[in-house]
């Protein structure tokens, strides 16, 4: 029969009696000390390493916490596990499925339908990334997978430097779309709100900065505030 | 959005029926032939942002209808009401007689004939 207070028992005599416990004190110590880091950081590649680096010391010490235990049938590690296991295989899955789910529930339409220098914009960018495009008077961009989403709202609004700069932008989230899913396991992992979603949005502004003006990119941003 | 439940008898106008960004919208639609999102965000002096969500909707609702202008280098949506004003006005007096009739029945029908001899 599961008790809960028999499982915080076993953690408290397991851990204070493990040769671990010093190791796990140091881990959890780093985890605190890299994510006061990340909150004083300023600079978005610093506030995303920091905040990465204390996940992985917090699933470190879970780790450390579990070889520790000498209790066996322990539910809330088997409960873990399975949480684990089974989150990781959805938000590993979900992005080479997601963007097909997208067309269809925008009737997203190619965007070389309408007009063809976005689609050779982005190939110039990225290979094998496909812009689509829906309708909808409202203003919107998205990447998923290797497809890039606007709507004809933001067709109509952006003047085409302004354009190339919400496509550079996307095009920034799709060259990095392998590492977006890890760091929203990572979260997960460790019950930690993932905070890198603003950090990502700077990143790829500076790029669109780099590869068409900073000015396309404040005025699109501007526009769309 | 035109919905019986969301009637507002206190409402002033055409607020009785739509909100009032709809209903602003649809003055707009119903005294051009065709305008653009630009046109009517300044023709009702409100924002981009309040416009887009509502003209979606009213295209969804089927009181507008666009079409996408791909003249020239850009694309933009060209905006127009689906009926005339007098058509639309006919089709919600039609809900709103309809969902009375069913509520009420005879009483409303005998209203009706009341009001129609008073006028």
């Amino acid at each position: 029969m599961f008790s809960i207070t028999q499982e915080i028992d076993c953690y408290i005599t397991c851990i204070t009696g493990s040769d671990l416990l010093p190791l796990i004190g140091i881990q959890a110590f780093l985890a605190l000390l890299l994510f006061t880091f990340y909150l004083k950081a300023r600079k978005p590649v610093l506030r995303i390493s920091s905040f990465i680096a204390a996940q992985l010391f917090m699933i470190s010490v879970i780790g450390t916490i579990v070889s520790a235990m000498q209790c066996s049938q322990m539910l809330t590690i088997e409960i873990y596990t399975a949480y684990v296991i089974l989150s990781t295989v959805i938000i590993m899955l979900l992005p080479r499925v997601y963007y097909k789910i997208l067309i269809r529930r925008h009737g997203a339409q190619p965007i070389t339908d309408i007009m063809d220098w976005p689609q050779a914009f982005v190939n110039n960018l990225t290979e094998g990334a496909k812009v689509y495009y829906y309708d909808s008077a409202v203003p919107g961009a998205f990447a998923s997978g290797k497809s890039i989403f606007l709507s004809l709202g933001m067709l109509e609004l952006m003047d085409d430097s302004e354009l190339k700069a919400v496509l550079a932008h996307e095009v920034w989230h799709i060259r990095h779309n392998n590492k977006t899913p890890v760091l929203r396991q990572l979260s997960l992992m460790t019950f930690t709100k993932n905070h890198s979603e603003d950090e990502l949005e700077v990143l790829a502004d500076v790029f669109a900065g780099k590869i068409v003006s900073e000015t396309a990119v404040e005025s699109a941003r501007a526009k769309l505030e | 959005m035109v919905k019986l439940d969301r009637i507002n008898l206190s409402n002033e106008g055409l607020t009785k029926f739509f909100s009032p960004i709809e209903a602003q919208i649809m003055e707009v639609l119903w005294t051009n032939q065709e305008s653009t999102t630009p046109d009517i965000t300044e023709k009702t002096g409100i924002p981009l942002s309040s416009v887009a969500g509502t003209l979606d909707r009213l295209v969804k609702a089927g009181y507008a209808k666009r079409a996408v202008d791909k003249s020239g280098n850009r694309v933009r949506y060209l905006y127009s009401a689906t009926e005339s004003m007098d058509n639309t006005a006919n089709t919600i007096t039609k809900k709103v007689l309809d969902s009375l009739v069913d509520t009420f029945g005879k009483v409303a029908i005998e209203n009706f004939h009341t009001y129609h001899g008073k006028k």
